[in-house]
């Protein structure tokens, strides 16, 4: 695997039942590039370790006055650094794409669970560590598996040494393997506490971020009503918080440090005392002498690799559980085990909840009036089916006769847009943020004239350099925060309208636009949805005056329906809800129940009128205020 | 392969819109001497305890070189011992400054990065009202979050590890050329081949590791936003389009990733290259001179080993100039906020009364392109204006103004006979308050998130101010009362209690004129209509502006101005406009049916 050729065109299947055995599974999906990092690695260290050896034949060749020892020395020298030079440039080749294309494989991963969860992940609490996988612990994951193979070729090449040097001089071969035994024990019970500290430092580094981004997020209510030197206040001592969690884990490190100059250095000594015994001895040459002792120093090398190695998996192991966690999550099915027995055909026809016994009449324009802002959002949700929570076990949504948690997933979104009261502008392009799966008879063009969006597009059109007056080319940031609250729900309603589906169920489509706008989106609204079927959730009585007819919700059920002005002169408490009299406690007993029950279960009243959705809607508008 | 170019599409040019200044090469160079001025003393100790943990580190080659010189010269009488003992005091002193080094370092980095980034908050905290309401928050968000966050390793690591590495390739070279100076020669022979591949590297490696980071941030972005917007991607079926989005990213950061790989690819062996013919040409030159008789047996081995130890610091400069550089841009922008004027004013400007006044009001937010024209209007103290008018008309605009937010281009708003735009921001808040759909909680405490408003008021007056807006019904139901923790992370709150903490504040603030720009508009109705009540409680007694999107509350209204493309067409009473039969009149009765 190359860096080139990524992403990858199938990152696999993971394993996820724990979080060592994802690092398991990364690692064997990469064994080639693993063994190629190993091969350059122990080239590298092998080479490195043998440069003592030149040097002291070089002492050696210098104190015997030998030209030739010294020409063979330099010759070594220049073989060795060409090894050293390949292995080194090869090895660091070989580690990083191990380390980049493990990122990707998990990056993709992340983003293909992400994708299927959809709406089922904001319902979770599980949306935080999705984020924090990808945005910490993939780094941390790839650095780890990735210095598996540098750690193989780490202990090889110590091995290597450290039999090199029992062989070569015994005494001091063993001194040195004790000495290197001693050092590795010494450092490893120092790293869990330095790791455990730089976490907390990262959580406190997390938290004064949050205070900033927070405070800035906030700026302009701070400036407008005051509190500035409070907030700095507060931020300053979670800033010095995070210096002193860091001077911490500095401690801890620094010790680290100490301790690795002390214990080789140590062993530098005894080495040096027993050498210089040994050659005054004769036993040794003065070149072996330096030899050994530059062996001592090139073992400090590999060492350092053990220690990264030991903070990899010490890092990596929060990490690897969660990004397990996150893998394995799954969607809950709302619907039980009869969902997507039904065929992949988009039913069509009246949309009809049993369990609030609203019915949108095919073709038509329905608008709902809910009292309960929360009970409408769920009611909305519902009407797309797949939504409800699976103890509740309600009924599910019927389309055309067809209950919409049987069909698969992606024939019941395709049937039935629910554009909730928070649509999401995903940041991109104008042109980007309209290309979504769509029947393609809306153009955006007359999505952005019926939603009013004139403004916006003037003001998109200026707002860039780069866009040469073309409002398409503009670029909307993330969730449109450069944009109104008002001019967010117009293009989120032109996005909705482009889509063009069988259902769209708007809830709360216009509570953030003005009056004079409201009136003219009603209308065009109508005009694109024309033969298509439409259900608003709204109050505002400029909606409820265009729509075909009205569902009146009180306590999870509809109780009347009709038009809007028959409902105004009918219902004492609709007329009280949508236009807003000051007293909201209108007599109940008022309420006609009897003429105005639900529609019938299972019998929509319109099931006629479906099967001619050619009819015109003023007729059908007719046909209601009869019934009604 | 011989060479990558750099891929085409770069992320960090678009990764963020620059709303604010980014700081010129002077304003970064005056604000590093500035910080370098604060940290001195700690500099200076950095320095020192380095120096000394260098030169104990040169005793042990310097010790092995006599005694080598000595046992090469046949001698037989050798104080080992005496050696060994020196070598470990040397060792005692090197362990000690080493532990230092790294400590007074990591102080020193984390005292310049909490400098850094409470300064920027500092100057950000002090914009004026009118630059922030044009700029936004988002460029200064990514400044304070990507931007602190980039300049982290590079403060933290790069300047201490840099000094260090610095004086101690200085030490050696300096050792290295009084033990042995014709060694030294043998260094200088290095040194072209690691400036002419660094010259190459550096030229290339900043910008390209900043496309790097950005292109992982986008990765990370990417699938952010596909979390965050959960609902709308499944509604929309977007699932395949944003694994698509996502691969695609993935694709263009590790394009950066190829592209710096390959600058190292050329680096490394470069900087092999380099230590091999120091150490080579040590050994050789070395060598040769000894056979001569200019240099002794001992006087090599501690050039050699001295030359050997040269590795680190080397490599240490090259590791941290890279961060340093890339650090750069990220000062720049951190430090540019420095470049705005803060909001000036006359504190002598001083309102007498409370009558707010537009007079031939022009302003726009471009040259040349008003978004007002000509706008006059008069509101007495304690009445009730509604502006209502379309999308873009000009109404929020004018309600800034007001507020003394904007400053006209020609004309004057007054408050009391004072000019607002000469007055300081602090002194306009305490008569005007604007109020609009962002009623953001503060991640915090109940109690920070009242304070701001009035950092003097007693616990007695946070209740009633909650009770005023008809809030101390939950809020007393807090397990933690007015300390419980509310904003991100704490106890969320729902959009209706955030706008009763914001109508709380007001209370606590107790500023006598308010702009409403659509205060309730972005909550449901039965909220909103509870909201209302708590609204009309702040109201009472103060003079209100209002800019509706709802006609009911231009209906309750005093006065009502219809605005239509910066101009007011009409201005009247609610029944004086409908008998009008104007603008007004029309949408009123499609309204109320």
């Amino acid at each position: 695997m190359q860096i080139r050729d990524l992403p990858h065109p199938d990152p696999g299947d993971p394993d996820v039942r724990s979080g060592f055995r994802l690092l398991l599974w990364l690692w064997r999906s990469q064994l080639g590039g693993q063994l190629k990092a190993l091969a350059w690695g122990t080239l590298q260290m092998a080479a490195i370790a043998s440069f003592p050896l030149a040097v002291g034949v070089a002492v050696e060749a210098a104190a015997e006055g030998s030209g030739e020892g010294l020409v063979s020395a330099g010759g070594l020298m220049l073989v060795l650094g060409l090894a050293v030079t390949v292995g080194d440039t090869m090895l660091h080749r070989a580690a990083i794409t191990n380390w980049i294309t493990a990122a990707a494989r998990m990056q993709q991963l992340l983003a293909r669970r992400a994708a299927a969860l959809g709406a089922a992940l904001t319902r979770r609490v599980a949306a935080g560590e999705v984020v924090a996988v990808s945005t910490g612990d993939i780094e941390k994951i790839g650095w780890f598996v990735e210095s598996v193979s540098r750690f193989g070729a780490a202990l090889l090449t110590t091995v290597g040494v450290c039999v090199a040097l029992v062989v070569y001089e015994p005494v001091l071969g063993a001194v040195v393997v004790a000495g290197v035994v001693l050092l590795i024990a010494a450092v490893l019970p120092l790293l869990p506490p330095a790791t455990r500290r730089a976490d907390a430092q990262r959580a406190e580094a997390g938290r004064a971020t949050e205070l900033a981004s927070d405070t800035v997020a906030g700026l302009r209510v701070l400036r407008g009503i005051g509190g500035e030197e409070l907030f700095l206040a507060r931020y300053r001592g979670a800033s010095q918080r995070v210096r002193r969690a860091a001077v911490r884990t500095a401690r801890m490190w620094s010790l680290i440090d100490a301790v690795q100059v002390l214990l080789p250095g140590l062993l530098l000594i005894s080495v040096v005392w027993m050498g210089t015994r040994l050659a005054l001895d004769g036993r040794i040459a003065v070149g072996e002498l330096v030899t050994v002792y530059g062996a001592v120093t090139f073992l400090l090398f590999p060492l350092r690799l053990f220690q990264e190695f030991a903070m990899a998996y010490s890092f990596s192991r929060p990490s690897a559980k969660r990004a397990a966690r996150v893998l394995a999550l799954r969607r809950e099915t709302g619907a039980g085990p009869a969902a997507g027995a039904r065929g992949g055909r988009v039913p069509h026809g009246d949309l009809y909840d049993p369990a609030s016994g609203l019915t949108a009449p095919a073709g038509c324009l329905t608008a709902v009036v809910c009292g309960d802002p929360d009970a409408a959002g769920r009611l909305a949700e519902r009407l797309g089916g797949h939504g409800g929570d699976p103890s509740e076990g309600t009924p599910s949504v019927l389309l055309g006769g067809v209950a919409l948690d049987e069909v698969p997933l992606e024939v019941a979104r395709t049937a039935v847009l629910v554009q909730d009261k928070d649509p999401v502008l995903l940041s991109g392009t104008l042109r980007e943020l309209f290309d979504v799966p769509s029947s393609g008879r809306v153009a955006p063009r007359r999505a952005l004239e019926a939603a009013q969006c004139g403004d916006v597009l003037d003001a998109l059109a200026r707002s860039g350099a780069d866009t040469g007056g073309d409002p398409m080319r503009a670029r909307i940031t993330e969730r449109g925060r450069s944009l109104s609250g008002g001019q967010r729900q117009r293009l989120a309603l032109a996005r909705s309208l482009v889509t063009d589906p069988e259902v769209l169920v708007l809830d709360e489509p216009t509570s953030a636009v003005d009056s004079h706008t409201e009136a003219r989106v009603a209308d065009a609204l109508r005009l694109v949805r024309t033969d298509r079927t439409t259900v608003v959730f709204s109050s505002s009585p400029l909606l409820l005056d265009r729509a075909d007819r009205v569902a009146f919700v009180r306590g999870g059920t509809v109780i009347a329906v009709g038009t809007h002005r028959d409902l105004l002169s009918r219902v004492p408490e609709y007329r009280a809800v949508v236009t807003r009299e000051a007293d909201a406690d209108v007599p109940r007993a008022g309420i006609p129940d009897t003429s105005d029950t639900p529609d019938t279960p299972g019998v929509p009243d319109t099931a006629g009128t479906a099967a001619a959705p050619g009819a015109p809607g003023a007729r059908r508008r007719e046909r209601l205020e009869e019934t009604a | 392969m011989i060479g990558v170019a750099p891929p085409r599409y770069d992320p960090a040019a678009s990764e963020s819109a620059t709303t604010l200044p980014v700081g010129s090469a002077r304003t970064v160079r005056a604000y590093v001497g500035e910080l370098f001025r604060r940290h001195r003393r700690a500099f200076l100790l950095l320095v020192s305890v380095n120096a000394v943990a260098v030169v104990a580190s040169m005793v042990g080659p310097h010790l092995l070189g006599n005694l080598v010189e000595d046992l090469a010269a046949g001698a037989r009488d050798i104080h080992v011992e005496r050696t060994v003992a020196l070598f470990a005091v040397a060792l005692a002193v090197q362990t000690v400054f080493v532990r230092q080094v790294r400590l007074r370092g990591a102080m020193l980095g984390e005292w310049m990065l909490a400098d850094l980034r409470e300064d920027f908050l500092v100057r950000s905290v002090r914009l004026p009202p009118g630059v922030l309401e044009r700029a936004g928050t988002g460029d200064l968000l990514s400044r304070i979050t990507t931007d602190v966050d980039r300049l982290s390793n590079a403060v933290r690591e790069a300047v201490p590890q840099l000094s260090v590495g610095i004086v101690w390739a200085g030490l050696l070279l300096g050792a290295l050329t009084v033990t042995a100076p014709p060694l030294a020669l043998a260094v200088v022979i290095a040194l072209p081949v690691l400036l002419v591949g660094c010259r190459w590297y550096y030229r290339r490696a900043p910008g390209a590791y900043r496309s790097e980071a950005a292109g992982y941030a986008a990765v990370a972005a990417a699938l952010t936003e596909t979390v965050d917007a959960g609902r709308t991607v499944e509604a929309h079926r977007l699932g395949a389009r944003r694994v698509a989005l996502s691969e695609r990213r993935i694709g263009e950061w590790t394009a950066w990733e190829r592209y710096t790989l390959w600058l190292r690819t050329v680096l490394f062996p470069v900087v092999n290259a380099t230590h091999v013919l120091i150490l080579g040409s040590v050994l050789t030159l070395g060598g040769v001179f000894v056979m001569r008789g200019w240099l002794s047996v001992g006087e090599l081995t501690t050039g050699a080993l001295l030359a050997q130890m040269l590795v680190e610091p080397i490599g240490l400069i090259l590791r941290w100039y890279d961060e340093l550089q890339v650090a750069q841009v990220s000062l720049a922008r951190l430090v540019g906020v420095r470049e705005i004027e803060p909001g000036s004013g006359d504190d002598t400007v001083v309102p007498e009364g409370r009558e707010v006044r537009a007079d031939a009001v022009r302003f726009g937010y471009r040259e040349g392109d008003d978004v007002l024209h000509e706008v006059s209007l008069a509101v007495p103290p304690g009445a009730r204006v509604a502006l209502v008018g379309p999308s873009g008309a000009g109404k929020s605009t004018l309600g800034r103004l007001l507020a003394g937010i904007y400053a006209p281009r020609t004309g004057e708003v007054t408050l009391g006979g004072a000019e607002l735009a000469r007055m300081p921001a602090e002194r306009v808040r305490e008569h005007v308050a604007l109020v609009n759909q962002e009623h953001h909680v503060f991640v915090g405490t109940l109690r920070d998130n009242l304070l701001l408003a009035n950092p003097d008021a007693g616990d007695d007056d946070l209740w009633a101010a909650l009770a005023a807006v008809d809030a101390d019904g939950w809020a007393r139901a807090l397990a933690d009362g007015l300390d419980s923790e509310v904003g991100s992370g704490g106890m969320a709150v729902t959009p209706a209690q955030a706008q009763q903490i914001a109508l709380a504040r007001l209370v606590l603030a107790d500023p006598h004129t308010l702009v409403l720009d659509e205060a309730t508009s972005l909550l449901d109705p039965r909220a909103a209509r509870h909201l209302e009540r708590s609204l009309a409680r702040v109201l009472e007694g103060r003079t209100v502006v209002a800019i509706a999107h709802r006609l009911h509350t231009a209906h309750d209204a005093d006065v009502i101005a219809v605005v239509e493309d910066g101009r007011i067409s009409e201005w009247g009473g609610h029944d004086e406009l409908v008998a009008a039969g104007g603008a007004y009149a029309a949408l009123w009765r499609s309204w109320h049916g």
